[in-house]
């Protein structure tokens, strides 16, 4: 359970706002207008996500499509005690986000379109609102304090889409060291945000 | 500087390829393969320390998710959403137990410690156990949507087989009415209630109003589905969505101003025969104003809109407000 992003979202939402908790109880009954607000809350950093894995902008409008249909449908299987509702969500979106590239020519002509991106700071926007750039610098300073093979690692699946394979192909290591440096730097970046289920 | 000094860490331990433990970090990362995925996730059904390994690990790569900068979406794509549930079943729970969980409890679970970094707080700790593994990994049923993958309604089908799929199933195709209200819900959430400035709740116009739903929902679902964007002589942001295969557009415009009784919007499909009407709409001059054009779209057409008498014209009597080409 991801408490302090919830708390985090706390921040942009007038206190009297219902919970994305709430709003998906309320889909998962079919209540269209729960939808749509639900939709005005988390909509922005899903497509913010989607299109810093998939660069293009139209493409990731598809996808975020794509991925707010799936919360429409599947909303009954979200369950609370298993984490916020946006933990739900964005990792729904990341994985709709790779499936993209993976399933399609997408995934090649991204790559020559954007070339090698430079992965070692994946932060090349900038923070829009104080509770972003807060976030933001949060995970930066915890990216940080990974080292720079582990944070390439993590970049390059997480924020370029390649899946372990591509990763060490990438790199020109074995696939073994990837995952190590993939679960390691994950297991840092946990405890650095102190991220705890 | 590694995080290997954990002590939780121990089973990875060196990276020896046959160790499924290896995989959490790139399963929370999606990186693994399906098969791989599925692998890892038989392992994840053995271990419960796995189970929470991962959970915390999947909710690690949200973190990094959630700091990447908010992008706004286009409007369309809102209006095309919310026209598209009325057409779209919803899945029932998995269990009688996840209907238990009211939204006050939920609140409870999830906003317990609102303030600050509720780092090993007793209720997230209390979790562990209940959240034993990411949403959407282990539990057999919610696998369905590992493979809905560019398919929404995949997830529906892939359900199949369970008794879940068949409530669905029956839930959807019993409420007939549901779907007219719903249908009707879509527009007016859009457009303020003035759907197309036709009355929506007259007896023809329902029906109307839900085939517009429907093709709208269509266009934007269609596979080659594409959009252009410009903006009318006023500065009103303005969006053509369309589809080749189906012969269909839309457009869509941003507080299209009112015009008086005596006037109407009217759509025109502009092509090497020159232009043909497609259509007349009004607007209330707040929120959105969309309509999904009469008659047959061919590839390379404009799209425009001119102001005429209300009822329409056979030609355009004036200037286009707004030019869009496909």
């Amino acid at each position: 359970m991801l408490d302090l992003m919830t708390a985090e979202f706390d921040l942009d939402a007038s206190s009297t706002a219902p919970s994305k908790e709430e709003l998906l109880a309320r889909v998962a009954d079919g209540d269209q207008s729960a939808f749509g607000e639900l939709y005005d809350q988390i909509a922005p950093r899903v497509l913010g996500l989607v299109k810093r894995v998939l660069i293009d902008h139209a493409q990731s409008e598809e996808v975020t499509q794509e991925i707010f249909l799936e919360i429409w449908q599947t909303a009954s299987r979200y369950e609370s005690q298993r984490g916020g509702a946006s933990t739900w969500i964005m990792t729904m979106a990341h994985r709709r986000a790779i499936d993209r590239i993976r399933s399609s020519q997408a995934g090649r002509d991204r790559d020559t379109k954007i070339g090698i991106r430079d992965f070692a700071v994946p932060y090349d926007h900038v923070a829009e609102t104080v509770e972003v750039k807060i976030e933001h610098e949060r995970v930066e300073k915890a990216m940080s304090r990974l080292t720079e093979l582990q944070r390439q690692a993590v970049s390059l699946s997480y924020f370029s889409g390649y899946s372990h394979r591509e990763v060490a192909d990438h790199l020109h290591i074995p696939l073994g060291t990837v995952k190590t440096r993939l679960r390691d730097g994950l297991i840092r970046l946990r405890d650095e945000l102190g991220v705890v289920s | 500087m590694t995080g290997t000094d954990k002590p939780g860490n121990d089973l990875t331990g060196n990276g020896s390829a046959d160790n499924p433990a290896d995989l959490a970090g790139a399963y929370a990362l999606h990186a693994l393969s399906a098969d791989e995925a599925a692998e890892y996730e038989r392992y994840l059904a053995r271990s419960e320390q796995a189970r929470i390994e991962a959970a915390e690990l999947s909710d690690t790569a949200v973190a990094l998710g959630l700091s990447v900068a908010p992008v706004q979406p286009s409007s369309p794509l809102k209006a095309s959403l919310m026209a598209q549930l009325a057409t779209t079943p919803q899945l029932a729970p998995l269990t009688p137990a996840a209907d238990a969980v009211t939204p006050a409890e939920t609140a409870a679970t999830t906003d317990a410690p609102p303030a600050a970094i509720p780092i090993g707080s007793a209720s997230a700790r209390g979790s562990v156990t209940a959240a034993s593994a990411p949403v959407s990994s282990v539990d057999p049923g919610a696998g369905v949507e590992q493979g809905s993958a560019g398919d929404p309604s995949a997830a529906v089908k892939g359900s199949a087989g369970g008794a879940a799929a068949a409530r669905a199933q029956r839930r959807w195709f019993q409420r007939p009415a549901g779907y007219l209200v719903a249908a009707a819900a879509a527009v007016a959430l859009f457009v303020g209630g003035t759907f197309a400035g036709q009355a929506l709740y007259g007896d023809p116009s329902q029906d109307f109003a839900q085939e517009q739903a429907a093709s709208l929902a269509e266009i934007n679902a269609a596979p080659d589905s594409q959009r252009a964007s410009t903006q009318t002589a006023d500065g009103q942001a303005a969006t053509l969505v369309w589809s080749g295969e189906l012969g269909l557009s839309a457009i869509i415009v941003d507080e299209l101003p009112a015009l008086g009784d005596d006037q109407d919007y009217q759509l025109w499909y502009i092509g090497a025969a020159g232009p043909v009407s497609a259509g007349t709409f009004d607007s209330d001059g707040s929120g959105t104003a969309w309509r999904v054009l009469d008659g047959t779209m061919s590839a390379g057409d404009t799209v425009g809109v001119t102001v005429e008498p209300a009822g329409g014209s056979e030609q355009p009597t004036s200037d286009p407000i707004v030019a869009i080409q496909s």
